[in-house]
């Protein structure tokens, strides 16, 4: 199934922007490649590679612009996805204050609360037997201790 | 004493199942596990030692699959192109299938790779002491054919992806001495973690996209675990030598390259095969000839590693360092010397190998059908264990939280370039390969002193690229001579 006529053109304005962001971050690379030092040891590989994105990346934005293909998969909706990446974003960026354990129980309990899981003791056991064995495992094994909230460690 | 005793073989049953399962669970490493299980060597001699190392590895070159082909999550950089045909197998509710063909193609590239090895020891050893700066800078240009070839539908779109990633593999301190790209932050000094990335931009970006489907597998009757396909998939394995046998030479030969390894193997491997297959199309739909390829290949390039461990004591990767350290331990040192000398002690550990072989065939049967259920839990709960194990696996390879915060931001960036057809693989064999790409440059730059005619006086890199100018237009050129031929 293709993507509907009527968000085509959301498409091809996002797909435009993504190449900009691609361009204008190898663009910043290359500066700061630069900037950093101009010794060819420092240069003789990204100065090159970095010119050869910029160019297929203006060969790439005027084809976008001009004749850009339909894509042949139906998109999902990203009122969908963008939920799930601000709750994954928040569990990453808040397990050195939570903790893999406190912080692996909560990001099951609301992801599964959000995904339509209503029985709240299911829920809550599994989530709980879950974050703390894998919390456990992880700990024992890997020679370097990880941040816990209430699992011992000496992180 | 290999055959005579049944004691060495009790150490290899439990060297298989550890690298099974630190191979299955994504971001447990083979090297990590035989470095875990490294100091249990001391109690053991030094056949033992490499023994139970080597089970460790055969285990493991099998168990980075299971997740490839269940989750899309390569457990290793090895099993990258498992996944390409593995997962959409999953997908199409052959798993079994899937899964059964993986176990073929590792045991019988294992098989094949240790024959290999047994016959072509000291020449292989001699050629990769002939494999310098230049020769791996061409290597890595063909990488990069294979990254504008793996990108399907758009390939410019696939080989900027490509080349983005060599620059992302680029980041960090420089030969020169100063950091790029870091954003001033101590974590990307030693450059972007590249297995953390690769989890991120394919597991996390396609767990992403699948929040609103079911189950793994939507038809429910081809959920179940049936061990006839798994039974039948092994066969099919069996049944395709030519496949197997291209992998296992690819694997053996590209596995001996030190830093190389499996990781570009299978993917040299993949490309080899769908090229020859008369329906290339079918390749990253769920074709089992692409699962072979990979998983032959890969299995294969342990004999290649321990090739160049053995005749010249150098290391290819992570697991491979651990048993030079064993070697280490057990005060003794690898390398041409220690093939004329120790002769019997090589052939038994290329021996022993066959026998691991045997042994993982009964092990993965017995495995399989265990873990194939992960088809049958519901996605709801799926996609947050699997994105939690990501998350704690990455903290294991780094060992701080830029592991976890590599997996966030690269599973952002992988589900963007799906959305809008830029080539995922290409992206992360391009980080794989960057820094190894820059430094390969910067060698042969240094021995050639900035003369291109250097090239000319290196006889493999102008092999490799022919090779590589083949593979580029190879096929319009014989199109366009049987087109002249016809008229």
């Amino acid at each position: 199934m293709s993507v509907p006529s009527a968000s085509f053109d959301r498409y091809r304005i996002a797909d435009l922007c993504v190449i900009v962001v691609l361009a204008g971050l190898v663009a910043w690379y290359c500066i700061d490649a630069v900037q950093a030092s101009r010794n060819i040891y420092n240069l003789i590989f990204v100065l090159p590679v970095s010119g050869l994105v910029l160019v297929l990346c203006t060969v790439q934005f005027i084809v976008g612009a001009t004749k850009l293909r339909r894509p042949q998969t139906e998109q999902e909706p990203i009122a969908h996805i963008v939920p799930v990446v601000a709750l994954f974003a928040a569990y990453v960026l808040s397990l050195h204050w939570l903790g893999f354990d406190v912080g692996t129980f909560l990001f099951l309990s609301v992801f599964l609360w959000i995904h339509g899981e209503r029985r709240l003791p299911w829920l809550f056991a599994y989530s709980l037997v879950f974050a703390a064995l894998v919390s456990l495992f992880f700990s024992k094994m890997l020679p370097y201790p990880m941040p816990m909230l209430l699992l011992p460690t000496a992180y | 004493m290999l055959f005579s005793s049944a004691s060495p073989w009790l150490i290899v049953i439990p060297g298989i199942l550890i690298g099974l399962v630190f191979g299955a669970i994504p971001g447990l490493q083979i090297s990590m596990a035989m470095a875990i299980f490294l100091p249990m060597t001391l109690y053991m001699d030094f056949m033992q030692a490499m023994l139970f190392l080597t089970a460790i590895f055969t285990g493991g070159g099998f168990g980075g699959s299971i997740p490839a082909v269940l989750m899309n999550i390569p457990g290793t950089s090895s099993a990258i192109a498992t996944a390409f045909d593995g997962y959409p197998m999953s997908r199409a509710g052959k798993h079994n299938l899937a899964l059964g063909v993986a176990l073929g193609a590792s045991c019988l590239g294992v098989l094949v790779g240790y024959t290999i090895l047994l016959m072509l020891i000291n020449p292989i050893s001699e050629l990769v002491l002939k494999i310098g700066p230049a020769e791996m800078s061409v290597v890595i240009l063909w990488g990069i054919t294979l990254i504008g070839g793996l990108s399907g539908g758009n390939l410019l779109k696939g080989v900027i992806s490509g080349l983005v990633g060599l620059l992302v593999g680029t980041i960090g301190y420089s030969e020169a001495g100063v950091a790029r790209g870091t954003f001033g932050s101590a974590y990307l000094l030693d450059g972007v973690p590249v297995i953390p990335a690769m989890i991120g931009m394919f597991a996390a970006s396609e767990l992403f996209r699948l929040v609103k489907t079911d189950y793994l597998v939507e038809d429910d009757a081809a959920r179940k675990v049936n061990v006839r396909q798994v039974l039948s998939g092994f066969r099919s394995a069996l049944s395709k030598p030519w496949i197997v046998l291209r992998g296992s030479f690819i694997g053996v030969f590209v596995g001996s390259v030190p830093g190389v390894g499996s990781s570009v193997a299978n993917l040299l491997s993949y490309m080899a095969t769908k090229r020859k297959h008369p329906d290339p199309e079918s390749f990253g739909k769920g074709n089992p000839h692409g699962v072979m390829a990979s998983e032959a290949a890969n299995s294969t390039s342990e004999a290649g590693s321990m090739a160049t461990l053995l005749a010249l004591g150098i290391p290819g990767g992570g697991a491979t360092a651990v048993m030079l350290a064993a070697f280490a331990m057990h005060n003794i040192t690898g390398g041409p010397q220690f093939i004329r000398e120790e002769t019997d002690v090589v052939y038994a550990i290329i021996l022993a190998n066959f026998g691991q072989a045997f042994l993982l065939i009964g092990l993965g049967l017995l495995l399989i059908p265990v873990l194939a259920n992960v088809v049958k839990v519901p996605m709801t709960y799926l996609v947050p264990s699997v994105l939690a194990m990501a998350v704690f696996g990455s903290f294991g390879l780094t060992g701080d939280l830029s592991g976890p915060i590599t997996v966030l931001v690269f599973s952002v960036v992988g589900w963007l370039f799906k959305r809008y057809g830029y080539s995922v693989p290409a992206a992360v064999i391009g980080i794989l390969l960057g820094s190894m790409a820059e430094d390969s440059i910067i060698y042969a730059y240094q021995i050639s002193g900035g003369q291109w005619s250097y090239l000319l006086e290196r006889p493999l890199a102008m092999a490799i690229l022919v090779m590589l100018a083949f593979s580029l237009f190879g096929g319009h050129f014989v199109k366009l001579l049987t087109q002249r031929v016809r008229r």
